[in-house]
């Protein structure tokens, strides 16, 4: 315990240096634009700044790195609350109550949430890692095909229980829609290639970049264009630095969102986005208040910003102890410490653990920029709203163009973009949720893949997915939810609940 | 109170259509995955077939669907067919039609044809002037003005876009 403290006292004491604070600025600013410009995810923000860190030492170059990634993860969080448009996958749930809120002339005040929680999210992240990494590596160690199973199915059955504003159903259609569309491509057990339909482009499936970019950037131009035009935007003139009370009122939250963040980050593979949305269906289901989520609930927008910050600083738990990538950034990390001679991996605690330590003060001093940056800078983005929509959405289509290109820069990608564009919109008009369509496209593979290694791992015999202790669990939890949202389930629980309520003073 | 009448009957009726749709697409994909390759020459196990998960998947879009065909149909809605004929016919659907119209015309045709910053500033230049003087839907701009802030905001964004994307962050531009 005390040598961890020390180990990470010397850790943030080796990057006091100016050099070492001048990458963190200029890198921090870096991904808050990266993060900000909707289409820039923090994938691809840390690939294209990996080939500017070649000439620099291993530790600067990471650090540069891990702050463009924080930077690009806490600076969507603008995007989505001034344009309803997610600049990360992992802001997407960010807009459900950022947004409103921005639109009820509060977009100082959501700013501020947002930096204050994506901080403490960040920190409680950080806590995990620096005191509980080894224990926690080793419990996610534990974690099978079967559990990774359910843990997707989870998170779309929950999403699209949470989520569905008209009814539960299309909640589950739009998750199902999702994993059909990740079904798309070569499946990794057997590669076999799986509704191609003899096209080349599909058999890498459908990226999620340039799917969420058409789901939320051009399916909002789509909603922006058709809405009565907003005559007159509200002036905004709150304050930003919000009050030690209007955020620590939500404390349970917080704590909530930042253990459930560092859950989803500890899982590797599962990325921001999930710790993000899973914050987010939690919080409303725990909230006194659930009917004000996606209206504007400050909860929500805690819970969301708190759960995809403390994901990032998790994620490197299994990145740095397993070298399995904890997200699709993180996954980039890897090759950049590959590229500097750091090996990741079990062997890391034994060969260099001061290099764990380094990455905790690195993620310490990249949220510190974050927050500096994130209150001080925060009223410029609010001008964003003042620009008519007319003036502004043709540019974002543009962005929206380059944001689906530049990851593999096939002119394919930006198809892809306008059909889910298009086809996002409508189901946004018919109130069809977009979390677990998305959460669908995410876990898709993980879905499938787990499911058929665990039948192989068996030879066909299921029952290890409903004896395994945290399965069985993981599964009662998703027939349970899936069974509450049947209306006539759900009148009888309620029922029974109400006639126990009613009956226990009468026997007293 | 009528209009949220109005906007529930329609709904409805736009939910039984999709309901319907979903229901084809659940079973034409149930064909395609039962009909997937099972790969026994490479002798895998049954079980981890590839069609697996999506015979599963398109199972549920199928139940799904119909329940929620079902339950739209349950729903009273009268007049909803010929409020929904309204919806897709009036001026929102009008604006909604131009933007994908521009844009499929600046994906589809310009980009390629054209470099990509002229068919970026071409775009921003003609979605504003449409919007602003065509589709108006807000504050009424002069003629002049709208078409000097668009000819200024084609040239900032469309060439700060290329600046910025290709030459500060390398990334190669359609």
């Amino acid at each position: 315990m005390f040598d961890g403290l020390v180990l990470l006292g010397q850790g943030i004491g080796h990057f006091l240096t100016p050099a070492s604070l001048f990458n963190v600025v200029w890198a921090t600013l870096l991904g808050l634009v990266v993060g900000i410009l909707p289409g820039l995810t923090a994938t691809m923000g840390v690939a294209l700044l990996v080939t500017l860190t070649y000439k620099m030492t291993p530790d600067q170059a990471i650090l540069t790195l891990m702050c463009v990634y924080l930077g690009s993860i806490y600076g969507g969080s603008r995007t989505a609350i001034l344009l309803n448009i997610p600049g990360t996958p992992a802001n997407a749930a960010a807009t459900l109550d950022g947004h409103p809120l921005a639109q009820q002339g509060r977009a100082g005040l959501a700013m501020g949430l947002a930096t204050t929680s994506s901080t403490l999210g960040t920190m409680v992240g950080i806590f995990f890692l620096a005191i509980i990494a080894p224990v926690l590596s080793e419990a996610a160690l534990k974690f099978g095909s079967y559990e990774f199973f359910w843990l997707a199915l989870f998170g779309v059955v929950i999403s699209g229980q949470m989520s569905g504003s008209d009814t539960p159903l299309k909640g589950y259609i739009a998750g199902i829609l999702g994993l059909l569309v990740a079904m798309i491509g070569m499946e990794t057990l057997h590669a076999h290639q799986r509704f191609t339909f003899g096209m080349p482009a599909l058999g890498g499936g459908v990226d999620l970049i340039p799917a969420m970019v058409g789901a939320f950037g051009l399916a909002e131009i789509l909603s922006a264009m058709k809405r009565k035009a907003v005559t007159q935007i509200a002036e905004v003139n709150d304050r930003v630095v919000p009050t030690f009370r209007e955020i620590f009122q939500y404390w349970r939250t917080i704590i909530r969102s930042g253990i459930i963040g560092t859950f989803v980050g500890i899982i590797p593979g599962v990325g921001e986005d999930v710790g993000s949305w899973t914050s987010y269906a939690a919080a409303k289901r725990a909230s006194k208040h659930p009917e004000e989520f996606g209206k504007g609930s400050q909860e929500g927008l805690i819970a969301a910003e708190t759960g995809d910050n403390a994901v990032v600083s998790a994620a490197m738990i299994p990145t740095l102890t397993l070298a399995l990538p904890g997200s699709a950034a993180a996954a980039v990390l890897i090759a950049a410490m590959y590229i500097h001679g750091i090996r990741p991996g079990p062997m890391l605690m034994v060969e260099n653990p001061v290099f764990l330590y380094q990455v905790v003060a690195m993620l310490v001093l990249a949220t510190l920029a974050n927050l500096i940056f994130g209150l001080s800078l925060t009223k410029l983005f609010i001008k964003v709203l003042s620009v008519p929509r007319e003036r502004l959405m043709a540019v974002i289509y543009v962005l929206c163009v380059v944001g689906s290109f530049a990851i593999t820069q096939r002119m394919f990608d930006v198809y892809v973009m306008l059909i889910f564009g298009v086809v996002g919109f409508i189901l946004r008009e018919m109130k069809y949720p977009m979390a677990p369509l998305v959460l669908g496209i995410v876990l898709g593979d993980l879905l499938d893949l787990n499911l058929r290694r665990g039948l192989q791992l068996t030879n066909g015999d299921p029952s290890p997915f409903f004896t395994r202790p945290i399965s069985a669990v993981i599964c009662l939890i998703v027939l349970l939810t899936i069974l509450l949202s049947i209306p006539a389930v759900s009148r009888r629980v309620r029922s029974l609940f109400h006639r126990n309520g009613t009956g226990a003073p009468a026997q007293g | 109170m009528q209009e949220h009448a109005d906007e529930t009957a329609t709904r409805a009726r736009a939910d039984l259509l999709t309901a319907l749709l979903l229901v084809a697409l659940g079973l034409v994909l149930f064909y395609l995955s039962w009909t997937m390759p099972r790969l026994e020459a490479r002798r895998i196990h049954p079980s981890t077939i590839p069609g697996l998960v999506p015979i599963a998947l398109s199972a549920a879009l199928t139940l799904c669907g119909g329940l929620l065909a079902w339950r739209s149909w349950r729903l009273p809605a009268k007049g909803g067919w010929s409020a929904l004929g309204k919806a897709v016919t009036g001026k929102a659907a009008r604006r909604v039609g131009a933007v994908l119209a521009l844009a499929l015309l600046h994906t589809l045709v310009l980009v390629g044809w054209l470099p990509f910053w002229a068919a970026a500033m071409l775009f921003i230049f003609s979605f504003i002037v449409v919007f602003e003087l065509w589709l108006i839907d807000g504050q009424p701009v002069t003629p002049l003005s709208s078409l000097v802030w668009a000819a200024i905001i084609a040239i900032v964004g469309g060439g700060g876009i290329y600046f910025v994307f290709e030459r500060i962050f390398l990334v190669r531009l359609p």
